[in-house]
Formats: structure tokens, C-alpha cells, sequence
């Protein structure tokens, strides 16, 4: 048996044993590698098919920005393999139930859509946000393509919070702009009022009820306070001092006061003091009203001729300026993860993949803004926008002056009811410096009980 | 009462049971506990302990959160409910002013309603039937027909009030008529519970002493002062009972239709304590409205069920 002892191959050649041993390992390797492989894609490259078979569920509030993401849904089934469901409810019930939910740690809910500057610090301090910055810096888990960097400067400021955490991916920033009957304006040879005062002036030459309104805006407590903090900035002044105590009885938030309340009794379709964005956006669209200021993201409808009888004859345009600066009230919105969710990494590919350039331009062809900046000059955006080229205009010029619409405090809702009541107060004829009296009272109870 | 097979097996008890035969002996020996006892546990589970644990919330400070747990207080919400919040006694004298208000136009109308049902006429059951289907109705559903209606400028309401020549007015859009224009919601759909309970006592009033007062000469408008409402006074009661309760507690139709506003006009207590929970995540304060308002209910229960008992 000699032979078998020559060298088969090479100099030295293989003993049995290491054949077999060689045999072992290449079969070994042949049945792990798809494994080693898959291992590896997972640790160096971002795959959307990662979290494929896997289910989140989505708590949507009620907005143009929900209403164009939920058609798009089965693309993100499609590109990930990941199952949703999700409900869509008005923004003041969506926020009963999630505090419910969270409340009761369910862990039912895995994404929703946040309201900033309503639940930013609340939700913070009661610790319902997941943080998303460790989701951010890693490359497996967010595609090369999502470009942070990206998103407006304020967009990212509003996601931020004090210990640095990220509380959401930006949806949308949502500036408040001018609505103006362009029709009305030219047969007058008006153009859009660049001060308060043009705009009291002017609504005073519109108003003629009752087949038309000079203005209309937010008269419904808690829904009327970014209104009015418009105008109080306007005029210089602001709902907190440095020190975060309350400053609504200022003769700055008197005047704004006066401004506002005698605006809407003098101008306003009656009943005006219960109306939200809906009644006032309703008006507007049965051309009852000449201007209206809101959300730059109501707008969509007026352009939609089944909605709107004025489509086509509204022009927009950046909000007048006051003696106290030339502000826009801005407004955050953010796709949120749960931080009782058992399911982070699917919902979060849901929130990267909500936000992202392609589905933020989708988001503005459908007329609903967007947080990203070079969205905005995509080819594709400019020759399709539904919207009128003065709008997108409007948009970009007011983020410029966009100021917070409301204070970055827990109890926003409280202030916002608080402020709510003396509006309407006012405008059924109260006196102005009596209802702020009462109100910067309340509001430092409020202070003094939530921001210890 | 003893169970005479258990007499029987006491007398002559058998050497070894099974574990079947103990079990069964058991149940039969607690049969009166075992019976009641699952709608017992679910009484409990779901009413009972609620009750309790609402009470214990309204002893704390807590702001739904999942860091910070609640603190306990003892008795300060309550305090703060008596003597340091103007916004909940205004809702409280309106809660009352409301009831009040809906409950004294129902009980007038439903009594009126069914004296004159009560009659034979041609149609009557027809009659009968369409005047209870407000009540049929969804209140949610009501309550949104109604803020169309309500519109000041393109309601129907105000249509109804120019043919009259009467100004127009704002119903629920001001905050001097909104909480009378809820009361009139409240008072179309549910006069026809009052109407209801009315005719059913009205059927059960024996004819013998209309018969004797008739004899001695007695007018109508006299019979039915001193014969028909004093016999009926009890039914009239509860039918105030029931209303009442529910009116305290009214919450979908304002819910819906005003949220309290205008400022705080149409605020009740059970729409200030949904606030203070679900906007405010106030939820000690609001556990302490909740067992306040279930007081209010309670003591104004307690009232009309002595009333029904006293003469007047």
C-alpha cells in the first residue's frame, strides 16, 4: 500500500484525514455562507427589504400631508415588504387617544404623526418619543440617499430637544400665509397688503355682508391662539419674557388685542367668534370672504374646483408686516416612533422612508409643503406643482421669517384655551386690557404649576 | 334553610369520598355564593373598581406620564374644586342652570304632549309614533344636524326666524344663547321620554273619581288640577328623575356641538373635567370632578326621590 502514500498532489500532498477535513469545510462553507453573506449586507450596507414580513401600525392625524401619505402606503409596502395599518383621526381626538395608549403603555401604536408645537415638551417629559438619533447615525438602518442635512434649519431645530435627543423626522413645516381674492384685489387695483394697517384698510374697502366679508380668521378658543400671537409679534411683542414667565398684559398685547378681536367683530362673517379653520376656510371657498390668513397648507382645497368656487382666483402672499417686525408664525410637524414600540426598526424605516425626498416631492405635486429645502426646486415639482406659483413663493419667503407660533412650554394646550377664551371674550365686546388681565393670571398659574 | 340531603348524609356519612363527590357536595352546600358569583366579579371588575380607583386618582397630582408617577395630595383638588377655581363654579351653576332649564321645558311639554295623546282621535298612534323618534336618534348625529341648522348665515334655523321678522340670531355661535340653544336640542329629543312615562300613568289613573267630579259640577280645567296631576305626580317624578340625571351629565350634544365655547359659555362640568383629563392631562383633578359630579348627581337624586314621597 505504498501508492497511497505518494504525494497526489503538490510536493507534500494530502493525508486522508486533511481531505477530509477540507471536504468538511467546504461543505460547511457552501451551507453557512448565504448566512455569512446576509450577516455581512446587514452590518456594512442598508437594505429597504431588512424588516420585510414584519407589521406597524400608524396613528395619522387628520391633514392634507396624512391624507397624500396614506394613498402612498402600498409603495412603502411594495419597496419593504412591511405590512401597515394604520387610523386617521381629527388632531385633538388623535392626541386623547395616544395619551390613552401611552398612558396605559399598550405599545399599540409604533408611528405617529406628531404636532410639535402642541405635544413637543409633554410627550417629552412624559417619555413617549423614542429617540431617533442613534437611528440617524447609523448606516444600516438609514439609506445613504436620506440627506439630513437636508431639512430646514428650523425643521431640524423643532425635533431637537433640550438633552438633544430627536423626537421625530420633519414632515413638514407649515408657515401661515396670506389668502387673497386676486379677482377682487385687481378690480380694486389693490395689491397685497404689505402692513396691518393696509390690511384693516382694505378689508374695510371689501366689506359689503352680507354677500361679501372683508377678512376672516381663527375665532374659536385654543384655534385662534397662533392667530393672535401673529399679531402680537407683529407689534412687538411676545407671549413669554426671557426668563419664561407669562407677558400677555403687556400694552403690546393690548393693542395686538384690540387688532385682532375688532378685525373679526368688524369684518367677519357672523358667528365668527366659533369659527376653527374649517368655517373660516368654508367662507372663504364660498367666496363670502376678500382675505384670510392661515396654515399655507389649508390651501390645497381652494385650488380644488369640486371644493372650491374660487378656485383659480386666489393669490398668496407672504403675511403684512407690523411695527413691532415681519414675522410668519411657523409650525413643526414630525413623523414619531413610540418609545413603547416592540417594533423600532420597521417603524422607522417607515418614518426615513415618509420623509424622504421622493415622498416629499410627491407631497409638494400634491400641493402640501415640505421641511426639505432642494425639494423645492426639483424639475419634476416646477413644471407639475398643482399649486400657483405665488404659493410656493409665499412658502418659501415666509419660512425665511418664520418665528414659533406658539411657546415651547408643557402646558401649550392650557395656554392656548387660556388665550382662546379672552380672544373670543373680545371679540363679543369685552375690553381688551380686562380680558388679558385675567388671562396672564391664569397663564402663570399654569407656569408655575407645569414648568417646575 | 337546612338542605335535607345534607341532613340525610349527616346522619349516615359515607367512609371515603371522592374528590368529584366533595366538590359536588360544595357547590351544593354554596350553591346561593357560586350562582351570582361571575355577575358579581364582573360588577365588580368593571364598575366597582373603577369607582374606587377614581376616587384614590382624585387624592393624587398626576399629569398622564409614564416617568413621573402620581404624588399624593390628601384633599387638595378638593379644595381647589371649593374655593380656588372660578372656571369649575361657573361650570357647576351652569351644569344646574342647564338642567334646570331643559327638564322644567320637557316636563311641561311631555305632560302637555301626553294629555292631549291621550285622547282618541283619528291617528293618534301615528302620531304617537313620529313624536317619539327624536328620541330614537343618535345624539352624536343630532348634535352635528343641528350645528348645520345652527349656522348663522347659512342655517335654516335663522331662515325659520326671518319668516317671523324676527332679527336673526347666533344660537350656538355666541356666547350669550349658545348654552339655550343646546337646552332647545336637548328639549326636542327628549321631551318624548317625559310624553312617554306620562301617558303610561295616565293610563293606569282609575275613572271613578272623574265620574264623582263630574257629578258635582266639576270643570275640566278643576279636574285636572285636582284629580289628574295630583294622582300623576309620582310618575311626573321620576320622568323628572331620569331627565334630570341625564341632564347633569349631558356631554355628547355639547361635545359636539360647542365643546363649551364660546369662551366657556356652554362649559359643564362633565365637558371642564374631560378637558382637564384629556387636554390638560390633568387626571388627579379630573377624578376629583368626576366624584363631584357624581355627588351633584346623587344629592339631586336624593332630593326628587323625597319629594315623590312628600305631599305638597
Amino acid at each position: 500500500m505504498k501508492q497511497r502514500r505518494q504525494p497526489a498532489v503538490g510536493s507534500r500532498g494530502m493525508t486522508r484525514r486533511e481531505i477530509l477535513r477540507l471536504g468538511a469545510a467546504v461543505t460547511a462553507g457552501a451551507a453557512a455562507g448565504p448566512f455569512v453573506l446576509r450577516y455581512a449586507g446587514a452590518a456594512d450596507a442598508f437594505s429597504w427589504r431588512r424588516f420585510a414580513g414584519q407589521s406597524i401600525f400608524i396613528q395619522f392625524t387628520k391633514n392634507p400631508w396624512s391624507d397624500t401619505m396614506e394613498k402612498l402606503l402600498p409603495d412603502f409596502e411594495k419597496q419593504t415588504g412591511i405590512k401597515v395599518e394604520f387610523s386617521d383621526l381629527p388632531e385633538i381626538q388623535a392626541r386623547q387617544k395616544l395619551t390613552v395608549e401611552f398612558t396605559a403603555g399598550s405599545g399599540g401604536i409604533d408611528v405617529w404623526y406628531t404636532s410639535l408645537h402642541v405635544e413637543k415638551r409633554r410627550f417629552w417629559k412624559s417619555g413617549w418619543y423614542a429617540d431617533l438619533g442613534k437611528f440617524l447615525k447609523d448606516p444600516t438602518m438609514t439609506s445613504p440617499e436620506y440627506d439630513w442635512n437636508d431639512m430646514a434649519g428650523g425643521a431640524k431645530q423643532a425635533v431637537t430637544q433640550p438633552d438633544g435627543s430627536i423626537s421625530g423626522l420633519p414632515a413638514f413645516v407649515d408657515p401661515w400665509i396670506l389668502f387673497y381674492r386676486k379677482d377682487l384685489f385687481q378690480q380694486k387695483g389693490l395689491k397685497p397688503p404689505r402692513t396691518l394697517a393696509d390690511m384693516e384698510g382694505f378689508a374695510q374697502k371689501f366689506h359689503n355682508p352680507p354677500s361679501l366679508y372683508g377678512f376672516v380668521a381663527r375665532g374659536l378658543k385654543n384655534a385662534n391662539a397662533p392667530a393672535w400671537d401673529w399679531v402680537l409679534f407683529s407689534l412687538g411683542g411676545n407671549f413669554l419674557t426671557k426668563d419664561g414667565k407669562a407677558s400677555i398684559q403687556t400694552p403690546e398685547a393690548i393693542k395686538s388685542m384690540d387688532w385682532y378681536a375688532g378685525m373679526l367683530r368688524r369684518f367677519a362673517p357672523p358667528g365668527v367668534v366659533n369659527f376653527n379653520w374649517y368655517e373660516c376656510s368654508a367662507a372663504f371657498m364660498q367666496g363670502q370672504v376678500a382675505m384670510y390668513y392661515d396654515g399655507v397648507n389649508f390651501a390645497s382645497q381652494f385650488e380644488d374646483k369640486e371644493k372650491s368656487k374660487i378656485a383659480g382666483k386666489v393669490g398668496y402672499a407672504v403675511l403684512p408686516a407690523g411695527p413691532g417686525g415681519h414675522f410668519s408664525p411657523i409650525f413643526s410637524n414630525a413623523v414619531a416612533i413610540s418609545a413603547q414600540s416592540k417594533r423600532q426598526g420597521p417603524a422607522y424605516f417607515f418614518a426615513q422612508w415618509a420623509t424622504s425626498k421622493q415622498s416629499a416631492i410627491k407631497e409638494l405635486l400634491a400641493g402640501v409643503g415640505s421641511a426639505r429645502t432642494s425639494v423645492w426646486n426639483d424639475p419634476e415639482v416646477k413644471a407639475k406643482a398643482k399649486m400657483p406659483v405665488d404659493w410656493s413663493q409665499a412658502y418659501v419667503d415666509s419660512l425665511k421669517i418664520g418665528r414659533l407660533g406658539l411657546p415651547e412650554i408643557v402646558g401649550v394646550t392650557e395656554y392656548r384655551d387660556i388665550i382662546g377664551v379672552a380672544i373670543q371674550k373680545a371679540i363679543e365686546g369685552a375690553k381688551s386690557a380686562e380680558v388679558l388681565a385675567q388671562a396672564q393670571k391664569e397663564f402663570q398659574e399654569v407656569l408655575d404649576k407645569t414648568e417646575k | 334553610m337546612p338542605n335535607p340531603t345534607d341532613a340525610v348524609r349527616l346522619s349516615a356519612p359515607e367512609p371515603a369520598l371522592g374528590v368529584g363527590v366533595r366538590l359536588s357536595r360544595f357547590a351544593h352546600r354554596n350553591a346561593r355564593f357560586l350562582f351570582p358569583a361571575p355577575a358579581a366579579i364582573t360588577v365588580a371588575l368593571i364598575i366597582i373598581y373603577p369607582v374606587l380607583y377614581t376616587g384614590w386618582m382624585s387624592l393624587q397630582e398626576w399629569f398622564a406620564s409614564s416617568l413621573t408617577l402620581p404624588k399624593f395630595i390628601a384633599l387638595a383638588n378638593y379644595q381647589q374644586i371649593l374655593t380656588g377655581d372660578p372656571r369649575f363654579r361657573e361650570a357647576f351653576f351652569r351644569t344646574l342652570y342647564f338642567t334646570f332649564l331643559a327638564v322644567s321645558v320637557e316636563t311641561i311639554l311631555g305632560v302637555a304632549m301626553a294629555l292631549l295623546f291621550n285622547r282618541e282621535f283619528w291617528g293618534r298612534g301615528l302620531v304617537r309614533t313620529l313624536s317619539i323618534l327624536p328620541m330614537m336618534a343618535t345624539p352624536t348625529a343630532i348634535a352635528l344636524v343641528f350645528v348645520m341648522m345652527y349656522h348663522p348665515t347659512l342655517g335654516v334655523m335663522n331662515y325659520l326666524v326671518s319668516l317671523t321678522g324676527l332679527a336673526p340670531f347666533k344660537w350656538t355661535y355666541s356666547s350669550r344663547t349658545a348654552l339655550y340653544a343646546l337646552a332647545l336640542v336637548d328639549v326636542w329629543e327628549w321631551t318624548p321620554l317625559i310624553m312617554l312615562i306620562a301617558l303610561a300613568g295616565l293610563a293606569a289613573l282609575p275613572r271613578e273619581p272623574y265620574e264623582s267630579a263630574l257629578i258635582d259640577g266639576a270643570t275640566d280645567l278643576q279636574s285636572f288640577w285636582y284629580i289628574t296631576l295630583p294622582l300623576l305626580r309620582p310618575t311626573i317624578i321620576v320622568a323628572i328623575l331620569f331627565r334630570a340625571i341625564d341632564s347633569l351629565k349631558t356631554f355628547d350634544i355639547i361635545f359636539v356641538m360647542t365643546q363649551g365655547g364660546p369662551s366657556n359659555a356652554s362649559e359643564t362640568i362633565n365637558i371642564l373635567l374631560f378637558t382637564q383629563a384629556f387636554s390638560y392631562f390633568n387626571m388627579g383633578y379630573a377624578s376629583s370632578m368626576a366624584v363631584a359630579l357624581f355627588a351633584i348627581v346623587m344629592g339631586a337624586s336624593l332630593i326628587l326621590m323625597k319629594v315623590r314621597r312628600v305631599g305638597w
